[in-house]
């Protein structure tokens, strides 16, 4: 958005504010997703449990956000590019209060893990975390600077995300049937990788929202390749 | 040229002089009206007296030849008023005179005259009447008549000299006005180019003006002005680069936020810190930037409280940062409240204070695991295994190994924590390397036969000498030696060799061990640190042996360095520095 576009300053503002917020909850779910894989790297439980807390936050942020987009729409009526953006915005927001759910799940799944012996170092799980903490930063990276590009590449990373997926159920169901004491285990590690894998989708679903914002084409299921459905 | 003010004042100047004629028209137009008709008047009079004069009888004969003379119409009336005579019309259809105004004045006065505008000539008429008296009383009366073309055709001269007069003095005016708005609008001009190149920015020197009224006074004071503007900005700019050269050498980095939260400036180390994840930070929101949940809080907080704080924050996702960052307000800017936050790079205390906390747990579980052992072989001795004398023996072989690993240990860290002080004494004499190393060798030459290693020693006898304290040189040898027989699987072998150059010996030691991986040669001079923890414990070591050797070397004046393959074999070399030929003793 370029600045100083509107006639009300104060419009401006109120634009600017839910942009803000939008990166406020992004940074939020960010930190919830990186504090809850090193809650599970580090067979840390303090730090799940600051996830779960921190949770609340997470969804007030969408809320508000959601509330701050209804105001606008009913009092401003704004049009074009502010139009798409407010409806954008509350999209957006509700993907980030998804993730943000689902690095809960994922915290959840590290408290269980952490109370039994590691079943093996984590390899290809942080792997995939790394990319779907990359996806997050591009789609809020693209969204803050209309970065048509980023969005593209978040596209382009979900599918390295599905198959790694793919590679740890694979990894597992090996040691599955190595020892069926391993079950409880492997199930709860593939919980997780579903989530991150899901946490992708949300992501791309951010991207794709961005680019409708930025360009008014809707990309969502043209060239999607997405084997899950990002709105279970 | 300007042409406004040279409009202004030619256009003054013809609004005067037409205003002049004007006034000069108004005053002199009717009298010399009156002057040239009263001329003319007393003119017809006297020719009408003349008339009056001559016989009766001959002047109905030469009435005509005397209107040629005086050039006017004469026309005789009786003194009933009934014309008799008239030299221009038919008397026919005229009607009686007596009531004409001139007639009747001539009656009354003996002459009269009148002025009337003739319908038929479309021209003022000039009417002169005397009357003829024969005796006492009036028989009748002389008429004179004349247009009054004369002075019309006079005042149109005067009118045409006067429009001409005016043509001359409006040219002249018109030069006057060029010459004059050329001579005031030069220096103004001037004064205007040069305010223009200066509001451009471009270098203007002083401006000289070669007149001495008031433009003159208003270049001084315009160039007094651009000298205090240039002295101003200069000021400016070393005052600015003052700032900048002091923000640069900080390495702090500092940010200031505009009332909106919106970055205003960074500091070069700030932006250069975050370089590589945002191209240009100013303009941006703290949130855009660094999107940052607990620095947006910390300004949050900041802005509820408005008192100074500061916190720790994590920044940046692939290589986490530490940041302690200050958020004060910064004062004095009447537009509205400006914040400045100070980030201080923390990340190395952070990791130096891990280092520590690591350190002491290190130790704890170093000096708790053979006392473990200890006390748990001495409990079972006390419950009675001290009774069988063969397992007695053993338990107190394993207890006194570990009583002595234990008092390595503490020797180990009383040195390091002495060379970290820096309060060991090193008394440094003449050593040659040759013999010291050949002692060494003969120490770990029994557990490297134990093996089947052999060791290979290269030193020729006449190496250069080295200044060294003795004790701590055996020490150090025997650390990197016993390393190297340590590390070295069965049957492999050790080579120690030497290089003498300029300034240094340096004595390598390779081995054909087992190696060390790349990535981790950096850490081992660490204290405890542990390429492999559980297989080196197992041999025996502290965890300690090269953090000495590392500290002795330095304490030295020399060097340690270590590369290695994986696998392949290590190879520790030691720089020391050669003896100074005056310091031999």
């Amino acid at each position: 958005m370029e600045e100083r576009r509107h006639t009300s300053l104060h419009y401006e503002q109120e634009l600017q504010e839910v942009k803000n917020a939008l990166i406020y909850l992004g940074g939020l779910t960010e930190k919830a997703i990186q504090t809850a894989m090193r809650a599970l790297t580090e067979r840390n439980t303090e730090l799940a449990r600051q996830v779960i807390r921190e949770d609340d936050e997470i969804n007030k942020m969408d809320t508000e956000i959601e509330e701050r987009c209804i105001r606008i729409l009913a009092l401003r009526q704004p049009a074009a590019i502010d139009l798409r953006f407010i409806t954008t915005a509350i999209k957006i927001s509700g993907h980030l209060e998804r993730i943000g759910d689902m690095a809960v799940n994922i915290a959840e799944k590290a408290i269980q893990l952490n109370e039994e012996p590691q079943l093996k170092p984590y390899i290809d799980l942080p792997r995939m975390a790394g990319l779907v903490e990359e996806m997050i930063r591009d789609a809020l990276d693209a969204m803050i600077r209309a970065d048509l590009q980023k969005a593209d590449k978040v596209r382009q990373t979900e599918q390295g995300v599905d198959d790694l997926n793919e590679q740890i159920f694979r990894e597992l169901l090996t040691f599955m049937m190595e020892d069926s004491k391993n079950i409880h285990r492997s199930l709860l590690i593939m919980q997780v990788s579903k989530n991150l894998e899901r946490i992708a989708d949300h992501t791309k679903g951010v991207a794709d929202m961005v680019t409708y914002m930025l360009t008014g084409k809707n990309v969502r299921h043209g060239e999607s390749k997405t084997s899950g459905d990002p709105s279970e | 040229m300007n042409k406004n003010l040279f409009w202004k004042i030619f256009f003054s100047y013809l609004v005067v002089i037409c205003l002049s004629f004007f006034v000069l028209d108004l005053l002199f137009r009717d009298e010399v009206k009156n002057v040239l008709t009263s001329q003319i008047e007393t003119e017809m009079l006297s020719a009408a007296k003349l008339i009056e004069l001559a016989p009766r009888e001959k002047l109905l004969q030469q009435v005509a030849q005397m209107a040629q003379i005086t050039r006017s119409r004469i026309t005789l009336i009786d003194s009933r008023g009934r014309v008799f005579a008239d030299t221009e019309k038919d008397i026919a259809r005229l009607d009686n005179h007596f009531n004409r105004p001139e007639v009747q004045e001539a009656r009354l006065k003996g002459v009269g005259k009148s002025v009337r505008f003739s319908d038929s000539l479309d021209i003022d008429m000039l009417y002169v009447a005397v009357a003829v008296r024969g005796g006492d009383a009036i028989t009748g009366y002389v008429r004179l008549a004349r247009p009054l073309h004369q002075v019309q055709t006079v005042i149109e001269k005067v009118y045409q000299s006067i429009f001409f007069a005016i043509v001359i003095v409006a040219a002249v005016s018109l030069l006057m006005a060029l010459f004059i708005s050329y001579r005031l609008a030069e220096p103004i001009k001037a004064m205007e180019r040069f305010t223009e190149r200066l509001r451009q920015g471009e270098p203007v020197g002083t401006m000289i003006l070669y007149t001495a009224d008031e433009t003159k006074k208003l270049a001084d004071n315009i160039n007094f002005l651009v000298e205090e503007l240039r002295d101003k900005i200069r000021i400016a700019g070393e005052e600015k680069s003052k700032l900048m050269t002091a923000l640069t050498s900080i390495t702090e980095g500092v940010l200031i936020l505009g009332e909106q939260g919106v970055i205003e400036f960074a500091s070069p180390v700030l932006a250069e810190m975050f370089s590589a994840q945002y191209d240009d930070i100013c303009g941006k929101t703290l949130l855009e930037t660094f999107r940052s949940v607990d620095l947006q809080k910390a300004y949050a907080e900041f802005k509820n409280t408005a008192t100074t704080l500061s916190r720790e924050i994590v920044l940046g996702d692939a290589e986490p940062v530490i940041m302690n960052i200050s958020i004060s307000a910064v004062h004095g800017h009447p537009e509205g409240e400006k914040t400045m936050i100070v980030f201080h790079d923390v990340t190395r205390l952070k990791k130096l204070e891990k280092i520590k906390t690591d350190f002491v747990a290190n130790v704890t579980h170093e000096i708790k695991t053979p006392l473990t052992a200890i006390i748990g072989y001495l409990e079972t001795l006390k419950s009675g295994a001290i009774e069988n004398v063969e397992e007695t023996k053993r338990f107190l072989d394993i207890i006194l190994r570990q009583a002595e690993r234990l008092n390595r240990l503490v020797d180990d860290l009383l040195m390091i924590s002495n060379l970290e002080m820096k309060e060991m004494k090193l008394n440094f004499e003449k050593v040659s390397l040759p013999s010291a190393v050949e002692a060494v060798v003969s120490l770990v030459e029994a557990k490297a036969a134990s093996k089947k290693i052999i060791i290979y020693n290269n030193l020729k006898k006449n190496l250069a000498p080295i200044r060294a304290d003795r004790d701590k040189l055996t020490q150090i040898l025997v650390n990197v030696l016993d390393n190297a027989v340590k590390f070295t699987p069965d049957g492999g072998s050790v080579f120690i060799d030497a290089l003498t150059t300029e300034q240094e010996v340096v004595v390598s030691i390779r081995d054909t061990g087992i190696g060390v991986p790349a990535d981790e040669i950096q850490r081992l001079g660490e204290r405890f640190y542990r390429v492999d923890r559980s297989r080196s414990r197992e041999l025996g070591g502290t965890g300690l042996g090269l953090s000495i050797v590392k500290h002795l070397m330095i304490a030295h004046g020399g060097k340690m360095e270590i590369e290695s393959r994986l696998g392949h074999g290590t190879k520790v070399s030691l720089f020391f520095p050669r003896l100074n030929k005056g310091e031999s003793s």
